[in-house]
């Protein structure tokens, strides 16, 4: 059998797919079958199936890697990967994980890739040409007085370019609580996810604090948006409408994710985005 | 009996006449009774309290009424501040001495007294504070036989401060004529000597032109008091002003003038002059003193026809029962009866103390934090009983309910009422904000009378008054309010800070929620005591000095815990600093990678800590005219200077960080994260975990992720403190010890034991000084405070009993030498601190016991690394690790690679300084090994390099010392 064929010793990362448990590559699903460690890397994004289902579809235990764990134990992973095989399974592309890979290579392990389906390419699927996106935008929480709003501005920008852009909602997963911060002992913040809703809602307060300072920004309120849930999966759903709809729009569980597009559309993607209106 | 006497009087002046009622504002005096310790503002503030009626006469001066306390009766020493309220009239011949509007209702003669009785001893001086906040004047007790002492200057330094007008009064005349016996002109120029004294403090703090005016003392103007507390007289020039007045046919005042300085009659010619000439002589010594020591001389001389012949001409009838009395007794009763002490300095406070409407006009700006125009100000401006309610609560009164406080405190503005709905605002409360906020009911409003309280319906602005209920909602101090928009009060600067420190546990294991009930008892009901949980679970106890520890915990032990408690020795505070600029730059990463930050440390210019301790320069300012100011003063860069960032610890403290930083994109998307790590790294130093002092921190470059949500707190703070502790480690950190100043009295011959003791207690004598006029030594030196446990009793059996020093806080100075290098005393320190944590156990047991509360996981690998240095090494090494191991059990599990990696070094090349480094690195901060290793590895490198090369042989023989 194929699974019994010994594979190199070698780290490798394999991307899980956006949807359910079915989506891994079948090259991903032979090494994670192979390997010896399997690690479920769980927090730049997070999986609309359980963990569950995903053992049992793999027939083997995963171990749950969490922000600590990745960010800040990389380095015994990375020292008992010498020895053995070892997978991390996610979507590459969060930039973590380019930190992992360098950290791997100068510790003399070899990396390897194992791509699949990403939210950057996935997008394509509202009917938006991939060609036109901008540069990709995070939109985080605001916290009491943690309020940026420098992603406005790169939106603007790509508005201005006539581009499209493409907001990656902020989630939330093991972050620790801002006051345990300054303590030895972390205490995290239950898991949150930030929805199409609240992005705009955040999107409108910029709006509303440039108009105050007399600024008129290139996106406002009418500005048309298209929100995304669970692309992917199969009650996957996109919504287009302004910005103002979007914030009152409910797109359901999580992950969302926001696109600005650009000012001037293709006739093709006129047509196709007027499909899902509000 | 007194408890009858006084609540029958307290009743009948509550009952009749209101003085709280609203029109009477200006008929009240808020005052304090401030002094250097034994100089007798206790036994002084009797003959006040007698006046009222509250004790018998004859009884004043040995009461001591405001000492409540047991202890405090035992040892002669007031501990803590003691409010009584007071009701008093005034004859018409010295209403008329006031004339400002502000300072009496028309057609009423009935003054309230609120006064607080503070403690001398410099422990206390965080009573004195708390007092001086809520009174307008003070009463400052000098006593003329030692002159002005090293805590007079602190009391009345911090008067001035909270503008607090102040009367003098030379006090313990009796002790001048009777012990030392001096000649009516050597006491005029002692008493001369302590106006002056005086005057200079005050024209050192205060700006004559500042709001408050001139504050200077004059005895010609009657601002002045003399007398002896303990025998119950004092006068002042108008007392004898109105004796002689009819007889010179000159007014009181004018009179009052020639009776004081350089002012001399001529009793042949009746003439005046500015010269002492050969018949002439000086009018204080022949008009006062004269009469003065002609009785003193008669009574203790047992002349009896001689004083049964003046007592007339004074106007003195001796009742029937003292006529037996004869010496000092006889002595007491002719001077109380002539020139009763309640009398002189009643007149004293009311005359010359502001009343709350004439404060408050000028204390507004320097109490309220808020716009100076909003409604609360203005009410506090004019001490309107119809504007919101402003009070500020200065202190928590322990009441006969073990547990229960009442909240005492000064209403500023509007009205405080049985029932009330306020708002209670703590000192962490900003405006807008629902943090350290309560709307609670006021359940009573109470008058504080000494030993007894008594309730009152409501208290309008400008009076004293404790509230009950308050208590629950606020720690130490805080501000009561009805007004929505109201800003806090200013919180309270102390002069002291509690540099001493006890770890403290229950002697049973079982009473330890016990101890933390009573911990938190005793934190609330001392202004300046500071109860702290450290992580290791250990209780600790900081206070300003021995005997205000002593004291805290007897109060822990007997009346707030009520367990037998284990203490341990005390011990100090230190401080850390850094001694050169960083000598590389300083790198940290974020947890994500993607975050740089580049600092450097380097050391403060000197005086720039003090300038920011006493708020010359502070977060407050405008920032361009601080960056002027530091510029001019400190050669700062202007354009740097105006970019401070913050200071820290808590906002305030003496260490800046500046952006020295060019062209960043996002740099204010972080300010807040940078500066969140910044507090938190100036507050828990890298060397072992104490406050920073004197260092600036400049940020010279960041490098940020491209996408705000990789740049939260959760990755820039932890962050900052590393990139900060690095700075420091890389330029030369010090730390700093705590200095005393320390005043001894002495006679000549205990000269030279003092000079012994100072010795070898690393003390040095700075000045030293005859007082003049007596055979006194004043001696003046610094004093580590560490050495000082045990002081005063060493002091004491090497002078034969005959030295009392006196110590207050002066300055941080840094301790020689580099903690970093072992055998150094900071390096030893270092160590205790670190170690000091377990001071009841073994090091291990109460670390691991508490890793393994924390987190489980880390017990396996810890009980390895625990088995690795107990079972093998020396004795240095297992210890050292295991301070490295104590301080983060963290490390264990994320790092125990690392830790392996110097456990190895350390018995391979067994570098001495190279494993110091990484001891102390390591203990210091086990996450940056992880990130920085290539970093930390170059600062381990250097150590180890200059050590190969320059002294292989002593490799040599350390490696064949080594086991294995």
């Amino acid at each position: 059998m194929a699974a019994l064929q010994v594979i190199p010793i070698m780290f490798y990362i394999i991307g899980l797919g956006l949807g359910d448990y079915k989506d891994i590559t079948v090259k991903g699903l032979e090494i994670v079958k192979k390997c010896d460690d399997v690690y479920l890397e769980a927090y730049t994004s997070i999986l609309t199936c359980g963990s569950s289902a995903l053992e049992e579809y793999y027939g083997r235990k995963l171990i749950i890697a969490d922000r600590d764990l990745v960010e800040q134990g990389a380095d015994d992973i990375l020292n008992e990967a010498m020895k053995k095989r070892y997978c991390v399974i996610d979507p590459f592309g969060a930039t973590t994980h380019t930190d992992l890979v360098l950290r791997a290579k100068e510790k003399g392990v070899q990396v390897q890739v194992i791509h699949n389906a990403s939210i950057l390419t996935a997008v394509g699927c509202c009917g938006l040409q991939l060609y036109s996106f901008g540069e990709t935008v995070s939109i985080p929480y605001w916290t009491e007085n943690w309020n940026p709003d420098s992603f406005f501005s790169k939106a603007c920008n790509n508005y201005r370019n006539k581009l499209h852009t493409l907001c990656l909602l902020d989630i939330k997963v093991k972050e620790p609580t801002l006051e345990s911060l300054t303590k030895k002992k972390k205490e995290y913040m239950p898991p949150k996810f930030m929805s199409v809703a609240e992005a705009s809602t955040q999107v409108l307060k910029i709006i509303e604090k440039h108009k105050k300072t007399g600024e008129t920004p290139e996106i406002n309120e009418d500005t048309l948006c298209v929100g995304l849930a669970r692309i992917g999966a199969k009650d996957q759903q996109i919504v287009v409408g302004s910005l103002t709809k979007m914030a009152e729009y409910d797109l359901g569980p999580p992950l969302h994710s926001l696109i600005i597009p650009g000012p001037v559309l293709h006739p093709m993607e006129i047509d196709y985005l007027e499909r899902f209106r509000i | 009996m007194m408890v009858v006497v006084e609540y029958f009087r307290a009743g009948e002046l509550y009952g009749r006449r209101n003085p709280y009622h609203d029109g009477q504002k200006r008929n009240i005096r808020n005052m304090s009774v401030i002094a250097h310790v034994d100089h007798g503002k206790s036994t002084l503030t009797d003959s006040l309290v007698s006046k009222a009626g509250i004790i018998a006469g004859a009884k004043a001066g040995e009461t001591r009424f405001t000492d409540t306390r047991k202890d405090e009766q035992e040892r002669c020493i007031t501990i803590k501040s003691t409010a009584i309220s007071m009701f008093f009239e005034l004859e018409d011949k010295d209403l008329c001495f006031i004339n400002s509007p502000d300072q009496r209702e028309k057609d009423e003669k009935g003054f309230l007294i609120n006064l607080i009785d503070s403690p001398g001893h410099v422990d206390f001086s965080s009573e004195v504070t708390a007092a001086l906040r809520v009174t307008d004047g003070a009463l400052v007790v000098v006593d003329c036989v030692s002159g002005v002492c090293v805590q007079t200057e602190t009391v009345l330094r911090q008067a001035i401060a909270e503008r607090i007008k102040p009367i003098l009064f030379m006090n313990k005349m009796d002790r001048a004529l009777l012990e030392l016996q001096l000649e009516a002109e050597e006491l005029f120029q002692t008493f001369q000597r302590i106006v002056e004294n005086v005057n200079v403090i005050i024209a050192t703090y205060n700006d004559d032109g500042g709001p408050m005016g001139e504050v200077r003392v004059d005895p010609s103007k009657g601002s002045v008091g003399f007398g002896s507390g303990l025998h119950g007289w004092a006068f002042t020039l108008k007392q004898f002003s109105e004796m002689y007045a009819e007889k010179f046919k000159i007014d009181v005042s004018k009179l009052m003038n020639r009776l004081w300085g350089e002012s001399f009659f001529n009793p042949k010619t009746k003439k005046w002059s500015k010269q002492k000439d050969a018949d002439n002589k000086r009018s204080f010594c022949m008009y006062i003193l004269d009469p003065i020591y002609k009785i003193f001389d008669s009574i203790m001389n047992y002349k009896k026809e001689e004083y049964l012949a003046l007592l007339p001409k004074l106007g003195i009838t001796l009742k029937h029962d003292d006529k037996d009395k004869d010496g000092k007794q006889l002595l007491k009763v002719v001077m109380r009866t002539w020139l009763p002490a309640g009398e002189a300095l009643l007149q004293m406070i009311a005359i010359h103390l502001p009343s709350p409407v004439t404060a408050q006009k000028y204390r507004m700006e320097m109490l309220y934090e808020g716009p100076h125009d909003d409604e609360a100000a203005l009410g506090i401006k004019n001490c309107d009983p119809n504007a919101p309610l402003m009070m500020y609560v200065s202190k928590m009164v322990p009441t006969s309910d073990k547990g229960r406080f009442y909240a005492f405190g000064r209403v500023f503005s509007g009205k405080v009422a049985t029932g009330m709905k306020a708002r209670i605002m703590g000192p962490n409360y900003t405006p807008g904000k629902k943090e350290d906020l309560y709307e609670k009911a006021i359940q009573r409003t109470i008058l504080m009378m000494g030993r007894y309280v008594e309730a009152i319906e409501d208290v309008p602005s400008g009076n004293i008054c404790g509230l009950v209920g308050v208590d629950q909602f606020l720690v130490k101090t805080g501000t009561i309010t009805t007004f929505k928009d109201a800003h806090n009060l200013k919180v309270m600067k102390f002069s002291v800070s509690p540099v001493v420190r006890v770890a403290v546990e229950p002697k049973n294991p079982a009473d330890l929620p016990k101890l933390v009930e009573g911990l938190k008892r005793l934190a609330k009901s001392d202004p300046m005591v500071q109860c702290i949980i450290e992580e290791s679970g250990e209780h600790i106890i900081a206070g300003a000095g021995e005997l205000h520890l002593e004291i805290c915990l007897k109060d822990l032990e007997e009346d707030h815990a009520c367990i037998p408690i284990k203490k341990s020795d005390p011990v100090v505070s230190y401080r850390e600093t850094v001694s050169e600029e960083s000598d590389q730059m300083c790198l940290s990463k974020s947890p994500n990678k993607h975050n740089r930050l580049f600092m450097k440390a380097q050391p403060m210019p000197d005086g720039l800590p003090e300038d920011i301790d006493d708020g010359k320069v502070n977060p407050r300012d405008d920032f361009k005219q601080r960056a002027r100011y530091l510029s001019e003063k400190y050669d700062y860069d202007v354009t740097e200077a105006r970019k401070i960032w913050c200071f820290g610890p808590d906002g305030t403290g003496p260490n800046i960080l500046v952006d020295c930083t060019k062209g960043v994109q996002y740099l204010n998307e972080i300010k807040d994260s940078v500066v969140a790590g910044f507090q938190w790294a100036t507050k828990e130093g890298v060397l072992s975990e104490e406050n920073l002092r004197g260092v600036r921190f400049n940020i010279h470059d960041v490098t940020l992720h491209a996408d705000a949500i990789h740049r939260g707190g959760g990755q820039i703070i932890p962050t900052t403190r590393r990139c900060l502790y690095a700075c420091l480690l890389t330029a030369a950190p010090r730390l700093m010890e705590p200095v005393y100043q320390c005043e001894i009295q002495c006679p000549e011959t205990a000269v030279g034991g003092i000079y012994g003791v100072l010795n070898r207690r690393r003390g040095h004598v700075f000045e030293e000084m005859q007082v003049t006029g007596t055979p006194m030594f004043v001696v003046k030196a610094y004093l580590p405070v560490n050495e000082s446990f045990g002081f005063t009793a060493d002091l004491r059996s090497n002078t034969g009993g005959q030295a009392f020093p006196q110590c207050v806080f002066d300055h941080w100075q840094v301790l020689p030498g580099d903690p970093l290098e072992p055998s150094t005393r900071p390096y030893g320190v270092v160590q205790e601190t670190r170690d000091a944590v377990g001071s009841f156990g073994i090091l291990f047991k109460l670390r691991y016991g508490s890793t393994a509360a924390v987190e489980p996981k880390t017990i396996k690998l810890s009980l390895r690394l625990h088995s690795r240095y107990s079972s093998g090494h020396t004795s240095a090494r297992p210890h050292r690790y295991g301070s490295t191991a104590a301080v983060e059990p963290q490390m264990i599990n994320y790092h125990s690679a690392y830790i392996q990696d110097i456990l190895k070094a350390d018995c391979r090349r067994s570098s001495l300084v190279g494993f110091c480094r990484y001891g102390s690195t390591a203990a210091v901060e086990p996450q940056m090994i992880n990130y920085h290793s290539a970093y930390i590895q170059d600062i381990l490198k250097i150590p180890q390099i200059v050590w190969f090369k320059s002294s292989l042989v002593t490799l040599r023989s350390i490696m064949r010392n080594l086991p294995g």
